[in-house]
């Protein structure tokens, strides 16, 4: 027990299992034991759950970026122009929406690494930024499949292929294609933090970034690599956000950003940086999905249910502080 | 080197002003709480496209961006550029009261549309009623199940004005019918939540009969999750606010059994404001009918509720 207590995977277990308990006990007339209601919870964090991978990447490098929630609308948005209204394939609007998000965030790598914004400062604006983009390409409406036809009416265009395929399920219907999408997301981020160079560079940023400066590390280039890669998912998350509404909204990922901080922090990855990793946030992304499926399915009202959230981030991230 | 931009820009600016167009007679003033709802974005577009009709009319639109401060200080602005009406729809009544009043008092008219302010220093009011329309909805989706059913409230969220009189009025039209809510939930107005609540109620429930949403969004949504659980076909969903690039599309398509309108009140608006522009006396309240769009009366334009 002591030894469990003593890394923050550990910790974040032990928070998990205490999260699943509370759901066994408060299990909604026995719809918590239904396999659905987790791959339900699996569906609902996956969109969460790659930002949260994007998040961390820059969190180690000890950064951080608040733009992810306008970066998920913006793609959202862009995605659903390409495909729905300009009719292009699934791979170039795919490729076209990456590219964007990939832009956006090497912008704020760029002024962080290189003009020494600090990334607080830098990711605001790109979130603030983003967002006014995304409502100036849809004029503040959803980029939906009724478009205005020729006589001034709307009318009703198919939803394209790749909306489908991105927002089904798999495997006999146990799986949904997002969750696939989130456990991708969040194994690229693994293998590029643990197992290469630019990614254990980004640890040695974090952790002191003078001395990683003196043993020859370049922060600019990694640091604008780090907020490319984060641009890039919070791309990936926008494109499964659209899917699985049918539509690009503009201000689909409001507050996101800070659901994704809540779930590195409670895995145990410091917002001081260097330290933590992915292992983590994925203990993160499923206390959060679990916390909200189980005030879910038990129809917790609004108000209970902010305080309750509130509480339980600042009890899970104290327990993680204490065994540190 | 900057200095000289600048000062070319300002000489751009300066010499291009008097080249507009002869200036229109009258200049309204068209304060927006917050452009974030699409429903409001559609309110700015129907008072965009009403005073297009009339070249007389110039609409100068502002934004609060749901900032009860930003809105006040909008009027104020309004009031010193000496526009000759007022449009406001208001983020919330207290604070906004007085600035409104102040212009009314200047003598500027001022129309307030769909939420009130305190007081009665205002031209007219224009609105429709959410508490009447939930309860039209209530008794509507009554008769449809005839008489009993089980039924999932999505709810708007229950702190706001909208959200409980969508609710209540609901609650009212159902009494007495065998008719059952057994599972609700706020989902904030917000499709993606709609569609986790639902989740949660199909995994709860193996009959669900009808599904009754404050907003179009949130009955899309809800629509999503039971066709993930292929169950979409076992129940029915209904909607509220009827946007014709939302609600009425999602009739139109059969993925809604009805949407309940809330007018905008856009295009009234900006008939009161000619009205007093010319000098008549118009209604102090104006209470904007509502229609119901199922999928045989769409085509007709719907059909006015009692």
């Amino acid at each position: 027990m002591r030894q469990l207590l003593h890394n923050p995977a550990g910790r974040a277990v032990l928070s998990l299992v205490l999260v699943v308990a509370v759901g066994v006990c408060f299990n909604a007339d026995g719809t918590f034991f239904r396999w659905d209601t987790h791959r339900d919870m699996l569906r609902l964090v996956s969109v969460y759950g790659i930002l949260a991978a994007a998040m961390t990447i820059v969190v180690v490098a000890g950064g951080i970026d608040l733009s992810v929630g306008s970066l998920l609308g913006l793609s959202a948005v862009c995605f659903s122009l390409f495909s729905i209204q300009w009719g292009w394939g699934a791979l170039p609007s795919v490729c076209a929406t990456m590219c964007i998000g990939a832009v956006c965030g090497s912008i704020s790598g760029g002024a962080i690494g290189r003009f020494k914004v600090q990334p607080f400062i830098a990711t605001l604006a790109m979130m603030v930024f983003a967002r006014g983009l995304a409502k100036y390409i849809s004029s503040g409406q959803k980029i939906s499949t009724a478009v205005i036809g020729a006589d001034g009416a709307y009318v009703y265009i198919p939803v394209p292929g790749i909306f489908d395929v991105i927002g089904m399920r798999v495997w006999d219907d146990n799986i949904a294609v997002v969750t696939l999408l989130m456990i991708v997301a969040l194994l690229a981020a693994w293998v590029f933090l643990s197992q290469t160079v630019p990614g254990r560079e980004l640890y040695a940023i974090g952790g002191n970034d003078e001395a990683a400066r003196f043993s020859g590390v370049s922060i600019p280039v990694n640091t604008v690599l780090a907020y490319a890669l984060s641009g890039l998912f919070c791309a990936a998350a926008g494109i499964a956000q659209a899917a699985q509404e049918l539509q690009g909204d503009p201000e689909a990922g409001a507050t996101y950003e800070l659901s994704a901080i809540a779930m590195v922090v409670i895995g145990g990855t410091s917002l001081r940086g260097g330290t933590g990793g992915i292992h983590l946030t994925i203990l993160g992304i499923l206390i959060i999905g679990y916390l909200e499926k189980i005030l879910s399915i038990n129809a917790v009202g609004e108000d209970t249910r902010l305080m309750l959230t509130g509480i339980i981030i600042i009890a899970a991230v104290l327990f993680q502080k204490k065994g540190a | 080197m900057t200095m000289r931009i600048v000062s070319i820009l300002l000489y751009v600016l300066v010499f291009s002003a008097p080249s507009f167009p002869q200036t229109p007679a009258f200049t309204i003033g068209m304060s927006q709480c917050n452009l974030g709802e699409p429903w409001r974005v559609q309110m700015n577009a129907d008072i965009k496209k009403a005073a297009a009709e009339h070249p007389e009319l110039r609409v100068t639109f502002k934004d609060a961006q749901n900032d009860n401060l930003r809105q006040s200080a909008h009027i104020d602005e309004f009031i010193r550029s000496g526009v000759n009406l007022i449009i406001v729809s208001p983020k919330e009544a207290a604070p906004l009261t007085k600035p409104i009043s102040d212009a009314y008092k200047k003598g500027i008219p001022v129309i307030v549309l769909d939420r009130r302010i305190l007081g009665n220093d205002y031209t007219c009011f224009i609105g429709a009623d959410n508490k009447k329309i939930g309860r039209a909805a209530g008794r509507w989706i009554a008769k449809l199940l005839g008489g009993k059913g089980k039924i999932v409230e999505l709810k708007g969220l229950m702190t706001s004005t909208p959200g409980q009189d969508r609710h209540f009025g609901f609650r009212e039209g159902i009494k007495g019918s065998g008719c059952e809510v057994i599972f609700e939930a706020d989902m904030k107005w917000l499709e993606p939540n709609a569609r986790k609540e639902m989740e949660s109620a199909l995994s709860r429930f193996s009959q669900i009969d009808l599904v009754y949403a404050h907003n179009d969004p949130g009955a899309h949504g809800a629509f999503l999750a039971a066709k993930a659980a292929g169950r979409d076909g076992k129940m029915k969903f209904i909607g509220i606010d009827a946007l014709p690039q939302e609600g009425r599309m999602y009739v139109k398509q059969g993925i809604l059994a009805a949407s309940f309108e809330y007018p905008t009140g856009g295009r009234e608006a900006v008939e009161t404001a000619l009205q007093i522009l010319r000098g008549k006396k118009v209604a102090r309240e104006i209470t904007l009918p509502s229609r119901v769009f199922t999928k045989d009366s769409i085509d007709k334009g719907g059909e006015l509720l009692p």
